[in-house]
């Protein structure tokens, strides 16, 4: 199967083509939400962030903007400023500038307020849609995919059964040149050493260690041992034993693929192959992680049904639970509860999805987008907020 | 019908059930083209674990091929593997292999 997607100036290929609406910060979110229901082909990537942080949060929201814009699904890109914000609107607009994209920037006081914002706003961007509309997608190799993981949502089907064939398209995806990337240092908290091993550098593979040591230690300031919290009653009684088992059920969604590193949150992979992304299990910070990571289409999996996507990452739901494909049939992309049944053998299903997946990069839109289920986000802080 | 269990690695002692067994019920492992048939010692709900092979106190349980646990005590193929015989010794390490504060066992 082929990918058909949008070239990108910067050599990415996208699978959607969008005008992304980019608040520097939340306070003026309002002004995303209304150009975008007014210009046809736009989407507000709104957030709660963007001031009153400590250093290392205004870098970290930044370069999660930026590299929003980047992101090969977005075709061009208006950043919207307040004025008085620490993550600057300038610096936002210059990063993603840097991608070759058609890219402008607005400030809220500079303009006087919101009415004249959304005027000159609203005609910037209906030329980058004029303009943009009209890019066609072309034939790409199948090493420009990009795709983000992970698990919400989960029962004891996530383990046995879409957490595999998951894995079973990192290792088709990555073997053609692909970009993977998985992470919610949450949930590879007890399988931290199974990843080291499968680590090409074992000095990288130390640093997925660390990042599980930074999150526990995290929660010890808050008095929490998040050990505990990571196993819940709903699993003991759902058949888990011990988190190890549980942590290597949610590796399973990178298989045995080697690792090639770690990334920062919202980080750009330096190379094709398997990464593992400091970002949380937490489904709104973690799909926008993947998103700033460059990933074009996301692969989670889910037990019970969890219904979000993302507002510039078709989001592909796959589970496993006979049941839940019946109640929450609208919700679900991709049913795999045939591994369960062993009807389909985890590479047939993994087949079987990566083709999917790959059709949805051509085009064919997830349940997310379809039901407007994707329209919410929010960037990993790491606080305090002041 | 058949009742399967999951086998998920070559180097596993545990399979998963995927249907609500019984004692005494006969089930299914399909792994690499081969089907081996065991019976269950004990009631096993869907999700839960069942030994495929005899596993001694103390000793390691492996499941994704990695060990998950440590047996409280011997365990008999076909037994139901849960938390009464296998302990979490999972603790967050230091980079000289002792456990972070916080950890109680």
């Amino acid at each position: 199967m082929d990918f058909y997607g949008y070239p990108r100036p910067d050599g990415k290929v996208g699978a959607r083509n969008y005008v992304a609406l980019i608040p520097a910060t939340g306070c003026v979110n309002a002004v995303a939400f209304h150009l975008e229901k007014m210009i046809r082909g736009t989407k507000a990537i709104s957030h709660d962030q963007g001031c009153l942080h400590p250093p290392a949060d205004t870098e970290q929201v930044t370069r999660t903007l930026i590299n929003l814009g980047k992101n090969p699904n977005i075709a061009a890109a208006l950043v919207i400023g307040l004025g008085c914000e620490m993550v600057q609107a300038e610096k936002v607009y210059e990063g993603i500038k840097e991608s070759g994209k058609p890219v402008d920037l607005v400030a809220v006081h500079e303009l006087g307020g919101m009415f004249e914002t959304i005027s000159k706003g609203a005609q910037i961007v209906t030329e980058m849609v004029v303009t943009t509309s009209g890019i066609k997608r072309e034939k790409a190799g199948l090493d420009k995919l990009v795709f983000g993981t992970k698990c919400g949502s989960s029962d004891t089907t996530s383990g046995l059964s879409s957490n595999l064939v998951v894995g079973e398209v990192c290792r088709l995806m990555t073997e053609n040149g692909g970009i993977f990337i998985q992470g919610e240092i949450c949930d590879i908290m007890g399988g931290e050493y199974a990843l080291k091993k499968l680590s090409v550098d074992q000095q990288q593979g130390e640093k997925i260690v660390d990042l599980v040591r930074d999150l526990y230690l995290r929660g010890v300031a808050v008095g929490a041992d998040v050990r505990g919290s990571q196993m819940t009653a709903g699993n003991v009684a759902g058949g888990l034993t011990t988190l190890v088992e549980k942590a290597l059920g949610a590796n399973a969604k990178g298989g045995n693929v080697p690792i090639q590193g770690t990334l920062d949150y919202a980080e750009l992979p330096k190379g094709p192959g398997r990464y593992i992304m400091n970002f949380p299990g937490h489904g709104f910070e973690n799909l926008t992680g993947s998103a700033a990571g460059g990933a074009i289409v996301h692969l989670f999996t889910t037990g019970r049904g969890a219904p979000n996507g993302n507002p510039i990452l078709p989001t592909v739901k796959i589970c496993g639970n006979s049941r839940t494909n019946i109640s929450m049939k609208e919700h679900i992309d991709v049913d795999v509860s045939s591994v369960i049944d062993e009807t389909e053998t985890i590479e047939e299903a993994g087949q079987r999805l990566y083709e999917y997946a790959i059709e949805v990069a051509n085009g064919k839109l997830t349940r997310a987008e379809i039901l407007n289920f994707d329209s919410r986000m929010e960037i990993l802080i790491k606080g305090p907020v002041m | 019908m058949t009742n399967y269990a999951k086998l998920l690695h070559e180097k596993d002692k545990v399979a998963t059930a995927v249907a609500d067994l019984a004692s005494g019920d006969g089930v299914t492992v399909k792994f690499a083209g081969e089907e081996t048939e065991y019976k269950c010692n004990q009631d096993i709900p869907f999700g839960h674990k069942i030994a495929i092979v005899d596993i001694q106190k103390g000793e390691k349980v492996i499941k994704y091929g990695e060990a998950i646990g440590t047996a409280l005590q011997d365990i008999k193929k076909g037994d139901w593997v849960h938390t009464h015989n296998l302990k979490d010794d999972y603790k967050v390490l230091d980079k000289e292999g002792n456990a972070l504060p916080g950890q109680e066992d």
